[in-house]
């Protein structure tokens, strides 16, 4: 069997602990339909040889640092990747609770695809089932970080339950330090008429992030993703959004920044399962060194999903020559009276803007700062929080 | 505070710029006219040191310093200013942020102390409110979804503040309606102090009715064929640019 199944799915790393079944059954699946490789359509681009050259540590690593955030928040610190429960204080309408082994035992991750959601299922520490109700007023913050000497393989699990009319904004902030992988599985649930705000910060060194993030979204129930990937040395996000009820609506956001010996690759699917659904991407790649981005987005409109709308736009950034960008739409129609629009442009820093700058007294290297930022930024532009823009600003402007 | 001798400038390898003189002192106000196609524009991106723009022979001299020497940034700093006849967008970058972060780049380069933000807002808003523009208009991206007219005062608010030593208007009076220009030309007239020099460069006359230019120069194939005072100006209104071949047979 492959290296991946050798250093990370032997049966003896299976948890011995009420799942077992489950975990039985998912290591199974995992073992029969082996991790992707670049015969994998959609891992074509993203090759797994940094992890299969990796031994996992089973040391318990020292404790990581917590994310600081400038602005007020309900913080829940997964220290490397295991969230502390002890001095848990959540608002009133959000409760946190084990998932129950019904809910563990009616998943299903498909194929070869899903590998790395089976081998969670197969592995987790702990599976979490967040609950949410009414106006939540500060931002939920889930902060995944690692410590420096983290070289172990993590397996947050979570769902997310949003009742209706329910109203918040859950925040992802990873930060990484170490040398493993973490693999997050969350599938989430808008009730009619919710609203979820769903953002993720990330900065990653060396460690691997596979992340597989499911979301249905209810009628009249808005789902905003945005995300500011900051590179790493292998992240791959899978986002699936599926538009289930008349009214639905979904946005996608993002922006990645890689640079040297980092690869970022995002997948997104946005399934107009009925009519009356409505959806917008917007994502930026920024590539300079020997970085490379992949953006897959994917918009499916289903048989008799009439009446739908969606807009998928991708605007990238190769800032040197040795970089690598692979940014494809993909849009699928199968309904009537529907408007879908979509655009994929790769290009370089426009010279007339970097001259009008510069004309101004604005030094070259200021000047193409300030032209990537302003280019990274623009997905930005969506979030009504100014605090958070604010603080997306500044991540942006160390960066650049 | 201008001297330029025997000027030759040539894109992409063709000569445009084919040995041109202009001596613009302290205080004055040159327009350069011209059909198209005969170096105007040229003129004003070799001054502003734009890539691709080749200084093949001659000299530039601008406030003691030889031009050629530096770069755009630092053309900047030392005092020029060329309001472009086309403003380039900039998405993403905030117009008053983009506005600051240039007048304190100058400042930096000129050893001279940063403006706080207070000061900075209160010259801005002045300029601003000489040339009517929509104060929003600042919190918006540089150029992004300005009308032409907009666009063209916003150049002017970017003179204003930065308070050059010599600014060289390309075109600046295009597309411009009838109040427009006027607010345009008592933006620059603004401006006028004894000691800060312009060089407009212009197809029309009517500009210049606002202006009162010193010193009239007629370009040609890349060279000033014709200089005088305002009434080349009418000259050339009234008869077109015609004249320009009957003088040279």
């Amino acid at each position: 069997m492959s290296a991946l199944i050798d250093s990370l799915a032997t049966e003896a790393r299976l948890p011995a602990d009420d799942h077992a079944a489950i975990r039985r059954r998912a290591h199974k699946a995992l073992l029969q339909h082996g991790f992707p490789d670049l015969k994998t359509e959609a891992w074509k681009y993203t090759s797994l040889r940094v992890l299969e050259k990796r031994a996992f540590s089973e040391q318990q690593a020292g404790a990581s640092a917590l994310p600081a955030l400038p602005f007020a928040a309900t913080l829940l610190h997964f220290d490397n990747g295991i969230l502390n429960v002890d001095d848990l204080d959540l608002p009133a309408g959000v409760s946190l609770q084990p998932q129950t082994e019904e809910q563990l035992a009616a998943v299903d991750h498909g194929d070869r695809a899903g590998a790395f959601a089976w081998l969670n299922l197969a592995r987790f520490e702990q599976a979490w089932h967040l609950q949410i109700e009414g106006h939540l007023e500060q931002p939920l913050v889930l902060a995944i970080s690692t410590a420096a000497d983290f070289q172990n393989d993590v397996h947050p699990r979570l769902l997310i339950e949003l009742a209706a009319g329910a109203r918040a904004e859950l925040i992802e902030v990873h930060e990484d330090r170490g040398e493993g992988l973490v693999n997050i599985v969350q599938d989430a649930a808008l009730g009619r008429a919710a609203f979820l705000r769903h953002l993720v910060s990330r900065q990653s060194a060396q460690s691997a992030w596979i992340q597989r993030s499911h979301v249905r979204v209810a009628r009249d129930a808005d789902y905003r993703f945005h995300t500011l990937d900051r590179g790493g040395r292998l992240t791959r996000h899978d986002l699936a959004v599926r538009l289930t009820e008349s009214g639905a609506h979904a946005e996608v956001d993002g922006t990645v920044l890689v640079n040297d010996r980092q690869h970022v690759d995002f997948h997104t699917a946005i399934d107009h399962e009925v009519g009356h659904t409505n959806s917008r991407e917007s994502f930026r790649i920024l590539a300079d060194g020997t970085g490379v981005g992949v953006f897959n987005g994917r918009i499916h409109i289903h048989r008799g999903a009439d009446d739908s709308h969606s807009d998928l736009n991708t605007a990238n950034l190769l800032l040197s020559e040795s970089a690598r960008i692979n940014a494809k739409p993909e849009l699928e129609i199968y309904a009537e009276e529907v408007t879908a629009s979509h655009g994929a442009t790769i290009g370089q820093l426009d010279d007339a803007a970097l001259f009008y700058m510069r004309s101004r007294g604005i030094p070259a290297d200021q000047a193409s700062a300030l032209l990537k930022q302003g280019f990274a930024a623009a997905p930005f532009e969506n979030i009504e929080s100014e605090s958070i823009r604010d603080w997306l600003m500044g991540e942006l402007a160390e960066l650049v | 505070m201008l001297k330029i001798n025997n000027l030759k400038v040539a894109v992409n390898g063709k000569e445009i710029l084919k040995g041109l003189d202009l001596n613009v002192g302290p205080g004055e106000l040159h327009a350069i006219m011209g059909p198209n196609g005969s170096g105007k524009s040229t003129l004003g991106y070799a001054l502003a040191g734009r890539d691709g723009y080749e200084m093949t022979d001659g000299s530039v001299e601008f406030d003691g310093q030889d031009l050629s020497e530096l770069e755009p940034e630092e053309r900047a700093a030392a005092g020029l200013f060329l309001a472009f006849q086309y403003p380039v967008e900039i998405p993403g970058v905030n117009n008053a942020y983009f506005l600051r972060a240039a007048l304190n780049a100058q400042r930096k380069a000129r050893g001279e102390e940063e403006v706080d933000s207070m000061t900075f807002l209160k010259t801005v808003r002045e300029s601003i409110k000489t040339l009517k523009m929509d104060e929003a208009l600042l919190k918006r991206a540089v150029n992004e979804g300005f009308s032409g007219g907009e666009k063209k005062r916003n150049e002017i608010v970017q003179m204003a503040v930065l308070q050059p030593k010599l600014a060289i208007l390309d075109e600046t009076d295009s597309g411009l309606d009838i109040d427009a220009l006027k607010l345009v030309a008592e933006g620059i007239n603004g401006l006028r102090d004894g000691k800060r020099s312009f060089v407009v460069i212009t197809h029309y006359q009517r500009l210049l009715d606002y202006l009162t230019p010193d010193r009239v120069h007629v370009l040609s194939d890349g060279r000033i064929v014709e200089s005088g005072g305002q009434e080349l100006s009418q000259r050339l209104e009234a008869e077109g640019y015609a004249f320009l071949e009957e003088t040279a047979a």
